[in-house]
C-alpha cells in the first residue's frame, strides 16, 4: 500500500513541476489572445531566447570569478527578463504591429514567419548543439518509507513556487493597477478604450514584454531544472504551452495555470501507469475530448460576439 | 549607349564566368557527402566529413583517378528523413554519381531509395540499421557493422559481464535506437534475464522524471538506451538527481564527448559499443598524423570508415578505369579484399562488410573513453 502510494505521490509531484513549467509559458499566450485576440507562435522562441541568455549570463559571471551563488543567479534570471522583454517589445514591433489591422490569418502567419527566424537566428548565433551547463542547485528532500524512496528537489520546489508567485503577482497587477485595468479595457474593446484616452498601442506592446519577461522566467527555471539548451527546444515547449493555454480556457490566467497543471500531471501518469510511449498520445486525446464538451476550455468564458 | 556597353561587359563576364564552371566540373568527380551539419547529431555529421575530406585531399594530392581530381560537395539532411530526401533529389539533379553518406538509418533508408533509382553508388560510414541493405539493391553499401551485430555485443556483454537482474530497455522510438533496442532485448531475454520493460521516450524530450521514477519502482538495475545522446544525457543527469544508481550502456549514438557535457560526472562508467578505435592501430599511424596536423580529432567512431568510403570508390574507379556507379559497385562487391584504414574489406551480396566487429568501451565524465573490463567477451 505504502509502495503505491509513495509511487503515485512521486508521479504527482514530477507532474506538477513539469506542469508549472507549462503554465508559465502559457500565460504569454493566454495574455497575448486575451488583448490582442491573436495567437504569439513565436512565444515559445522567446522562451528558448531566455534559457539562452541565462546561460550565457551565468557562464560569464562564473568565469570572472564571482562565487556568490544567489547573486549570479538573481542577475541571470533580472538581465534574461529584461532582454527577453525587449525582444518581445520588438516581436510586437516588426511582426504584429504593421498587420494588426487587416484579417486575423495575416497576423499568424507573420507570427511563425518570426518563429522560423529566431530559431534560425539563434541557430546561427548559438550553433545548432545542445549546449549544457553543470547544476548550480542540485540536491533535495529524500524521504524513505519502508525502503521505498520519495523524492523533492529543491529545483522542483523552487520552480513551483516562483510559477505560483508569477502567477499571483500578474493576476494583481491586472486587477488592481491602473494600467491592468487599462489591459482589461483594451481587451473588452480596443476602440473604445482608445477614444476614453489611453493609449492601446502602448497597452499591447507592454503586454508582450510581460509576456516574454515571463517565457525568460521559464526558460531561466528550466534551464537551470534540465541543464541542456538547444535552438529546438522552444518548438516543442511552445506547443506544449500553447496546448495548456487552449486546455484551460484560453484568455484566462488561472485557466492558463490549471492548464498547465492537468497536462503535466497527465502525461506524468501515463508515463507511469501506461507508457512513456503513449504520454503525448493522452495528453492531446484530454484536449480533444475537453474541447468537444466545452470549447472554450475549463476556465475559459464563452465569447460574446460584438456587434 | 553607356548601358548598352554595361550590359555587354555583364553578358561577357556570365558566359566567361559560366565558361569557366563548365571547364572546372569537367576535370573533377563529385563525391556527394550527405550528412547533419545542422540538427542536434551534428557532430557525428562533422566525423564523416572530415574523415571524407582528407581522403579526398591525400588522393588529389597523389595526382587524383584516372587523371582527374576530386571534389566533396557538403549537404546537410539534419538528420531528417524528409530533408535526406530533397538533398538525394538534390545530388541527383546536381549530377553527382558518388555518395558518402548520409548518417541516421532513417535519413539513409529514403534517401537510398532514390540513389538506387537514379543508378548512384551511396556508402554509408555510419549507418547500422539492417534494413537499409535488406532489399536487394546494387548500390548501397557500408562501411560499418549492423544492428544486429550491435545488439548481441551489446547483450552479450550485458549478460556475461554485468549480470543484472531486472532489465530497462529504453528507445527513442526510431529506426535505428528501436531496432538496435530490440535486438539487445532478444540478447538478454534469450539468457533467461527478466526485462521488466521496455519503453519508448520521445526525442527532443527534456523531462524523463516520471520514467525514472518508474524504473525505480520497478527495482531497475540495469538500463539500456537506444538512441541518441541528448536525450541519454538527460536521462543520467536526471538519474543522478533522483538517486536512481542503476549501471546504463547505450550503442555508439551516444558515444561522443557531449554526453559528458550534458551529463556531466553522471556520465562516468556508462557503457558504449562502439567501432574498434582504428585511429589507436598502428598501421593509421601517418594518417592519424595527418589529422592532428589538421586540428581535427581522428578518434571520432565516423571517421575512419569515412575515409575508408572514398577510398573504397576510389579504387572502384581505378579498378575499372571509369566512373561509372554500377561498374564500381559490381567490382567492390566482387573484386576484394580491399586494404582501408579499418582493416581488411570484403563484401557480401547485399553490400554489408562480411566483417565487422563492435567493441565496449567505458566512458568517463571528461569525454574519454577506455575499453571496458574483460574486452575479449566483447568480440
Amino acid at each position: 500500500m505504502t509502495e503505491s502510494l509513495l509511487y503515485f505521490t512521486q508521479q504527482v509531484i514530477n507532474g506538477l513541476t513539469v506542469g508549472s513549467t507549462y503554465a508559465l509559458i502559457a500565460i504569454g499566450y493566454t495574455m497575448v489572445y486575451g488583448i490582442i485576440g491573436m495567437i504569439n507562435f513565436a512565444h515559445g522562441e522567446v522562451y528558448m531566447i531566455g534559457t539562452y541568455l541565462s546561460f550565457i549570463v551565468i557562464a560569464g559571471l562564473t568565469m570572472l570569478g564571482l562565487e556568490n551563488l544567489p547573486f549570479i543567479l538573481l542577475t541571470a534570471l533580472i538581465v534574461s527578463m529584461m532582454v527577453a522583454g525587449a525582444y518581445g517589445f520588438t516581436i510586437e514591433r516588426v511582426a504584429y504591429r504593421p498587420v494588426r489591422g487587416s484579417k486575423r490569418l495575416i497576423a499568424l502567419i507573420s507570427a511563425i514567419g518570426m518563429s522560423i527566424f529566431l530559431q534560425n537566428y539563434m541557430r546561427l548565433a548559438q550553433g545548432p548543439r545542445d549546449i549544457a551547463m553543470p547544476g548550480q542547485i542540485q540536491g533535495g528532500w529524500s524521504w524513505t518509507l519502508d525502503g521505498n524512496l520519495l523524492n523533492l528537489s529543491y529545483m522542483q520546489v523552487i520552480i513551483f513556487v516562483v510559477t505560483v508567485i508569477s502567477m499571483w503577482s500578474l493576476h494583481l497587477f491586472i486587477s488592481r493597477s491602473r494600467m491592468g485595468r487599462a489591459c482589461r479595457a483594451c481587451a473588452q474593446d480596443q476602440g473604445m478604450t482608445n477614444l476614453l484616452g489611453i493609449d492601446t498601442n502602448q497597452i499591447i506592446a507592454v503586454t508582450f514584454v510581460i509576456g516574454a519577461a515571463l517565457a525568460a522566467v521559464a526558460g531561466f527555471l528550466l534551464g537551470l531544472y534540465y541543464g541542456v539548451v538547444n535552438p529546438m527546444i522552444g518548438f516543442i515547449a511552445g506547443l506544449k504551452a500553447f496546448t495548456a493555454a487552449v486546455l484551460g480556457g484560453i484568455g484566462s490566467l488561472p485557466g492558463a495555470m490549471l492548464g498547465g497543471l492537468i497536462l503535466g500531471v497527465t502525461e506524468s501518469m501515463t508515463a507511469a501507469y501506461f507508457s512513456t510511449e503513449y504520454k503525448d498520445v493522452v495528453a492531446f486525446s484530454l484536449l480533444v475530448l475537453i474541447l468537444l464538451f466545452k470549447p472554450t476550455g475549463i476556465l475559459g468564458k464563452p465569447e460574446v460576439e460584438k456587434i | 549607349m553607356k548601358t548598352l556597353l554595361k550590359k555587354t561587359l555583364l553578358g561577357t563576364s556570365i558566359a566567361l564566368a559560366s565558361l569557366g564552371m563548365q571547364v572546372q566540373a569537367a576535370d573533377t568527380i563529385k563525391i556527394a557527402m550527405a550528412g547533419p551539419v545542422s540538427g542536434p547529431v551534428a557532430q557525428y555529421g562533422d566525423m564523416q566529413f572530415i574523415g571524407a575530406q582528407m581522403a579526398i585531399e591525400q588522393i588529389n594530392a597523389q595526382g587524383g583517378v584516372n587523371g582527374k581530381q576530386l571534389e566533396g560537395v557538403i549537404y546537410d539532411d539534419a538528420c531528417e528523413p524528409k530533408q535526406a530526401v530533397q538533398v538525394a533529389n538534390k545530388i541527383v539533379n546536381d549530377g553527382i554519381k558518388f555518395v558518402v553518406g548520409h548518417l541516421c538509418s532513417s535519413s539513409t533508408q529514403p534517401a537510398s531509395d532514390i540513389y538506387e533509382d537514379e543508378g548512384i553508388l551511396m556508402i554509408t560510414a555510419a549507418s547500422t540499421s539492417p534494413d537499409i541493405t535488406n532489399r536487394g539493391y546494387e548500390l548501397i553499401f557500408r562501411t560499418i557493422g549492423l544492428d544486429d551485430r550491435q545488439g548481441p555485443v551489446a547483450g552479450r556483454y550485458i549478460v556475461e559481464q554485468i549480470k543484472p537482474k531486472r532489465v530497462a530497455v529504453i528507445h527513442d522510438k526510431q529506426q535505428y535506437g528501436e531496432g538496435i533496442a530490440r535486438a539487445v532485448k532478444a540478447t538478454v531475454e534469450e539468457a533467461g534475464i527478466s526485462v521488466v520493460m521496455f519503453e519508448g521516450v520521445t526525442a527532443g524530450d527534456k523531462d524523463f522524471s516520471a520514467l525514472i521514477a518508474k524504473m525505480q519502482k520497478e527495482d531497475v538495475d540495469f538500463v539500456y538506451y537506444g538512441g541518441y545522446h541528448p536525450e541519454l544525457g538527460s536521462i543520467l543527469r536526471q538519474s543522478k538527481e533522483l538517486g536512481f544508481n542503476a549501471g546504463f550502456m547505450g550503442p555508439e549514438g551516444v558515444g561522443n564527448p557531449d554526453i559528458s557535457a550534458i551529463a556531466g560526472e553522471a556520465s562516468e562508467g556508462l557503457l558504449v559499443t562502439l567501432p574498434p578505435s582504428f585511429d589507436l592501430d598502428p598501421k593509421n599511424a601517418q594518417l592519424v598524423e595527418a589529422f592532428k596536423a589538421k586540428g581535427q580529432d581522428p578518434s571520432g567512431p565516423f571517421v575512419m570508415p569515412a575515409y575508408t568510403a572514398v577510398e573504397l570508390m576510389v579504387q572502384g574507379m581505378k579498378g575499372t578505369e571509369g566512373t561509372d556507379p554500377l561498374d564500381v559497385a559490381d567490382y567492390l562487391r566482387n573484386q576484394g579484399p580491399f586494404e582501408t584504414p579499418i582493416g581488411t574489406v570484403e563484401y557480401d551480396a547485399k553490400g554489408d562488410l562480411k566483417e565487422f566487429n563492435f567493441v565496449v568501451y567505458t566512458w568517463h565524465a571528461d569525454g574519454t573513453k577506455t575499453p571496458a573490463a574483460t574486452q575479449e567477451a566483447a568480440n
